[in-house]
């Protein structure tokens, strides 16, 4: 595979090394070099949550992946609130915001996009819910206690009071377990008692574009590989210098017949920070380079799709839209 | 108020092309494409897939406004290709690149979830 395309990260400017291989980066590209190049390995993989190398492919390429998965892979949210009550001291406008940014469960994929914002809701392209909350005095409890939590009842409106309302044949096509808020415990507002909610939710399926809470992911971003290297030996007390100038893990101490020498152990998780060039002594023993065509992505999913499936569907998306643009300027 | 809807990066207007090609009559073998409702997400994926192609003299996209939701990609080549053809080429192999991203990352996961069992 040869020496990737690095650039050096230098005290007052950044330099390029060019690879002697042929690399994306190059003027003339053949989809046979860049298949041979182009790879992709999970490195960590959880519910929320995946990181994984891309490697080989162009910065502009990562970036439109980026733009992608936050702003057009679509999801469903509350679009629409018919207050009916709202008696507690949020105003009906703040109360309505922070519904619409509670993130459902809903699959995307079964909904279809809502034609006209103000057409009827449709089985098709809404999901309805309910919030119907009252608090109390809670009669039952032991008098003693001036704690809130135990002299009223729903006193603390959660996103678990939010209800389902199947529409026309919903009730068949899905289960409640999996349309309702990713999370239970989402606090909504507080009320005393006598103070009640009645809202009518409708959650319509769009995109980050329209508005952020449609975004599918916290964060989703890349960053270059680092590589550090150490050119001349630093050992003692320049060595723990060396350690703490850098992110934890990435350089180690090696005892070598009674001496402590800093080595390189995992530059992968190094933040780049550039501590290392505030002392003059240290600043010429190391190396710090970034692989240009290496990237790391990290997807942090809402809750609402799984987080390997966001990248996919952003392919998916980026596809449809290659391909919609090659018929369209096919019929110029 | 007077903020316009929040569709409107997104949907096209009835009537509303997606793509339009306009000559350029400066230079030969010149044309400019106004790609209606896109953005840098697309225009410079495009832009940077085009300068790959040896055929192309000049490849340049901009936005001309923020509220406007457009790009405009000009393209030049050399006399014996045109420039629609070279952003066929382009949007083509960009096609096939895709696929590739598709079946690697269908088997990074494969791998990883064997590797979890």
């Amino acid at each position: 595979m040869g020496v990737p395309p690095t650039v050096t990260l230098e005290e007052h400017k950044i330099s390029k090394n060019v690879s002697r291989c042929p690399t994306v980066l190059d003027e003339h590209w053949t989809f046979k070099t860049f298949k041979k190049r182009c790879r992709i390995a999970i490195v960590r993989y959880e519910d929320y949550e995946i990181e994984f190398d891309f490697i080989g492919i162009h910065p502009a390429v990562a970036n439109t992946f980026r733009r992608i998965m936050i702003s057009e892979v679509p999801t469903v949210a509350i679009e629409k609130v018919h207050v009916l009550n709202n008696t507690s001291i949020m105003q009906d406008e703040v109360l309505t915001h922070r519904l619409g940014l509670i993130p459902l469960k809903a699959d995307p994929k079964l909904f279809e996009f809502k034609a006209e914002v103000d057409a009827e809701p449709r089985e098709q392209d809404t999901l309805e819910f309910e919030l119907k909350v009252k608090c109390m005095y809670n009669k039952d409890s032991n008098k003693n206690s001036s704690l809130a939590e135990d002299m009223y009842i729903n006193n603390y409106v959660y996103s678990k009071h939010i209800k389902w309302k199947p529409i026309g044949s919903q009730k068949d096509k899905f289960s409640e377990e999996n349309l309702g808020p990713v999370h239970d415990d989402i606090l909504i507002t507080k009320m005393i008692p006598g103070q009640e909610l009645d809202l009518k939710l409708f959650a319509i399926k769009s995109n980050g574009k329209d508005h952020a809470k449609f975004s599918p992911v916290a964060t989703a971003f890349y960053r270059m590989l680092p590589e550090i290297s150490l050119v001349k030996e630093v050992e003692g007390e320049a060595a723990e210098r060396l350690q703490k100038c850098f992110s934890p893990g990435v350089i180690g101490l090696k005892k070598d017949n009674g001496r402590v020498i800093a080595v390189v152990n995992d530059a992968r998780y190094d933040f780049s920070s550039r501590n290392v060039y505030r002392y003059d002594d240290l600043k010429d023993a190391v190396v710090m380079r970034k692989v240009q065509d290496h990237f790391i992505f990290t997807i942090e999913s809402v809750g609402a799709i799984k987080p390997d499936d966001i990248f996919r569907e952003a392919i998916n998306i980026l596809k449809d839209k290659c391909t919609s643009l090659l018929q369209e300027l096919n019929s110029l | 108020m007077n903020a316009p809807p929040t569709f409107e990066s997104f949907l096209l207007y009835e009537g509303e092309k997606k793509i339009t090609k306009e000559q350029d009559t400066k230079v030969p073998n010149a044309a400019i494409f106004t790609i209606n409702k896109e953005d840098h997400t697309l225009g410079n994926m495009i832009r940077n897939q085009l300068l790959k192609d040896p055929n192309v003299l000049f490849a340049g996209y901009k936005v001309p406004h923020p509220l406007e939701h457009k790009f405009v990609l000009r393209i030049q080549t050399t006399s014996d290709y045109s420039p629609q053809d070279a952003l066929t080429n382009a949007i083509s192999d960009l096609i096939s690149e895709l696929a590739l991203f598709e079946e690697r990352f269908k088997e990074a996961i494969k791998e990883k979830k064997e590797g979890l069992d």
